[in-house]
């Protein structure tokens, strides 16, 4: 009997919580969602930051609440069902970082008229290639595409790199081979250029490779790997997860005494690189940023504002703030640091012009 | 009490509701959690079966139809092979394979619809039949387990696939192909409008009629009662003078050709493209489909409209209520346990009910002196 009689008391506690969680209030918020590309949410890259930047603006304003959704493929239609549920559920603004959601947001954007997207990194087209013109692009008003200067970010880094390196030998692993990533390769091409021209180091970029995907890290350990072997000291990867594995190569073989660094992407990857959680030592040279997090915290206080720039491409660069390198680089020495600042002034009075297509490189370099 | 008493004694009946009672168990465990973790579990699955469509949303029902729709055919495939005495594992492979053929059918070959799509479609069916042929020839022939030589086949398609999509049919980017043709699309307009603009498609046909189609061989066939022969008792079906590796062989094609129908409704009716790099886990979900369904065609397709409801609306569940839809994948995985653990649910309906394991249908007198027995 006794059995039973327990079994009764936690059933009856068990309805008395289901009714106390029922009795939630909350005040009238603007709800905003995002919705993450093939990374995770943690992916300490493109994703986090966008993230960090909106989880700003809600713990700032407090007049936002978030969410975010993170879809089990990569299919189009995966990313339609992910914003439909947020918009279903009272999501007025959703960002998505990253070209993947150019045809997702191509269609999203009529089918969800109220809702305003800030797109990253893309433009809404219809993904067609096999016109002969290429693909329909269209902006609606209620999207706003944002861009970066990428090139500008993998100058400094580039100039950096070439002033710290030990052997004179640079590696580049990229990601995917899609615009973004191809601007912090020529703007890194162009800055160690730019040093051996003007600060009279002899740094040459000895291995340029695409690894093709964003989330292969056992592929990235085994460039970086390649890369080290060779003789290259620095490596900078603008890949995503694969640079994750660029980095745990670096790692151990900066723990096994070897004098090798990472330049990391997209955000300040300083921590990633570090030898130990609780060591003060890391591998991250300096990082190439893109100020995904200030893009998504501005374009959400320009909506909220009604100052939303609705149907606009809008490109951040150097002089924006939207790109550069972080405010604290241990690794860099304080006259490596000062000749940077003295490039990036360079780009800034207008005096040099980072190339930005592979033309403009061809010309630079040649 | 007593009626329920009789049903449940009978070891055929119990195989029956052992699903149900698992399915109970994973949302019974996942409201705990729930609990536990400082969320409502009536609000988390209201919105659950509403982002699903089960309340009326049309166009969200038509998402979880599509959601189930592959699941159900890897569910046939694998079940299929389960009868007959083999697990197929490379379902995935064979989906894959079978999808890319169609996908290249679908972007280099430009006919009109009536032919480009039956013809897309049976080649991702051939295809699949193929890659699982050389597991089942590998059996017959030298005895090579079949989970070995089709985890090994999984890979291989893996791999192909990830050389011949940038090499023939490259997309705007090396990592994925082109966008198939219209003509070749699952999608057809009259049924994305019934569903309000949802992404389902004529796959659902197929897999109702695959699922129709395997019961009648397994249960309507000599051809069938062979294969099934053959599965409970090799030994036993050679002795009788069935063709013992032939059947082996045909089954493993049967089951590859389902995965790579499978493949066809997934890459022709949802993604409209294949990324090169990664093996869709549609297979392996396959399994658990399968094994949910008590590998029985009915068992299966009812399986995987719950995985359907699951996946459809634990995006919506989350937005609306800010329960993590990991949880989803807990209560998928408790309920695959308990279908699992079928011996452990026996033994809880015996404990609770106090009912003795019959095996087989008996009389009521009999019933009454068991009962007698126990007091």
């Amino acid at each position: 009997m006794s059995k039973r009689v327990i079994a009764l008391v936690l059933v009856v506690m068990l309805m008395g919580m289901m009714i106390a969680g029922c009795s939630t209030t909350s005040t009238e918020k603007t709800k905003v969602g995002m919705v993450t590309d093939s990374g995770t949410i943690d992916d300490k890259s493109f994703n986090q930051s966008s993230w960090e930047g909106i989880k700003r603006y809600e713990e700032e304003k407090k007049t936002i609440e978030t969410s975010y959704q993170q879809p089990d493929n990569e299919a189009e239609t995966d990313y339609l069902n992910a914003i439909s549920d947020l918009v279903d559920n009272g999501y007025n603004i959703i960002v998505t970082p990253g070209f993947k959601f150019e045809t997702a947001i191509f269609k999203a954007q009529d089918q969800h008229p109220d809702t305003t997207f800030i797109l990253i990194d893309g433009a809404p087209n219809d993904g067609d290639y096999s016109k002969a013109e290429g693909p329909t692009y269209k902006t609606g008003d209620n999207v706003v595409n944002v861009f970066f200067n990428e090139h500008e970010a993998g100058f400094l880094v580039g100039v950096a790199a070439a002033l710290s390196s030990e052997t004179g030998k640079l590696g580049f692993v990229g990601g995917m081979e899609i615009p973004p990533v191809q601007k912090f390769g020529w703007g890194y091409v162009a800055g160690i250029k730019y040093a051996n021209d003007n600060f009279g180091t002899t740094a040459e970029v000895v291995d340029y490779i695409y690894e093709g995907s964003f989330n292969n890290v056992a592929g990235g350990q085994q460039i970086a790997s390649g890369m080290y072997d060779k003789g290259i000291d620095i490596i900078f990867h603008a890949a995503g997860g694969v640079g994750v594995g660029v980095f745990s190569e670096a790692i151990e073989r900066a723990t096994n005494g070897q004098n090798v660094f990472v330049i990391g992407v997209d955000a300040d990857q300083y921590e990633a690189g570090k030898l130990s959680a609780d060591g003060d030592k890391s591998v991250t040279l300096t990082s190439a940023m893109k100020s995904v997090d200030v893009a998504a915290y501005n374009f959400i206080d320009a909506k909220l504002a009604g100052t939303f720039p609705g149907g606009e491409t809008i490109v951040l660069s150097l002089a924006d703030n939207g790109v550069g390198l972080p405010a604290e680089n241990p690794n860099l020495s304080a006259d490596t640091i000062a000749k940077v600042e003295e490039a990036k002034q360079a780009v800034l009075n207008g005096s040099f012009t980072v190339p930005s297509t592979q033309e403009e490189l061809d010309a630079y370099v040649k | 009490m007593h009626k329920i008493k009789t049903f449940l004694s009978v070891e055929s009946n119990q195989n029956k509701i052992i699903p149900f009672l698992s399915v109970f168990l994973g949302f019974l465990i996942g409201a705990i959690v729930m609990i536990v973790s400082g969320f409502n579990p009536l609000e988390a699955y209201a919105r659950l079966f509403e982002g699903a469509g089960l309340f009326g949303n049309v166009r969200r029902f038509g998402e979880t139809l599509v959601l189930a729709t592959s699941l159900s055919l890897t569910g046939l495939a694998v079940a299929f092979g389960m009868r007959t005495g083999l697990f197929n594992i490379g379902a995935s492979g064979q989906l894959l394979m079978g999808g890319f053929c169609a996908v290249f059918i679908g972007i280099t070959l430009d006919l009109p619809k009536i032919i480009h799509l039956p013809l897309a479609v049976s080649a991702a069916m051939l295809a699949g039949a193929l890659w699982g042929m050389i597991p089942g020839l590998l059996k017959a022939r030298f005895n090579v387990h079949e989970v070995v030589s089709s985890i090994m086949m999984n890979w291989i398609a893996v791999w192909s696939v990830y050389y011949f999509v940038p090499e023939f049919i490259k997309g705007k980017y090396d990592t994925e192909s082109a966008t198939i043709r219209n003509s070749a699309s699952l999608r057809v307009d009259w049924l994305t409008d019934l569903f309000k603009g949802s992404s389902i498609n004529l796959g659902i046909f197929i897999a109702i009629i695959a699922a129709i189609v395997v019961w009648w061989i397994l249960e309507k066939t000599t051809f069938g009662f062979e294969l099934k022969a053959v599965g409970l008792n090799k030994d036993a079906a050679k002795y009788a003078g069935i063709h013992v590796n032939r059947n082996i062989v045909l089954s493993m094609m049967i089951s590859g050709a389902l995965a790579g129908l499978a493949g066809a409704t997934f890459y022709l009716g949802f993604t409209n493209n294949v990324k090169i790099g990664e093996l869709p886990s549609l297979g392996f979900d396959g399994i658990a489909v399968a094994l949910l369904g008590v590998n029985t065609p009915l068992g299966v397709v009812l399986s995987s409209l719950l995985f359907g409801v699951m996946n459809a609306g634990k995006g919506f569940m989350q937005a609306a209520t800010r329960v993590p839809n990991e949880l989803v994948q807990i209560i998928m995985a408790v309920i695959i346990f308990f279908a699992a653990a079928t011996q452990l649910i026996r033994l809880i309906i015996k404990r609770i009910l106090r009912v003795k394991n019959v095996p087989i249908q008996v009389t009521e007198p009999v019933i009454e002196e068991i009962n007698g027995g126990e007091k």
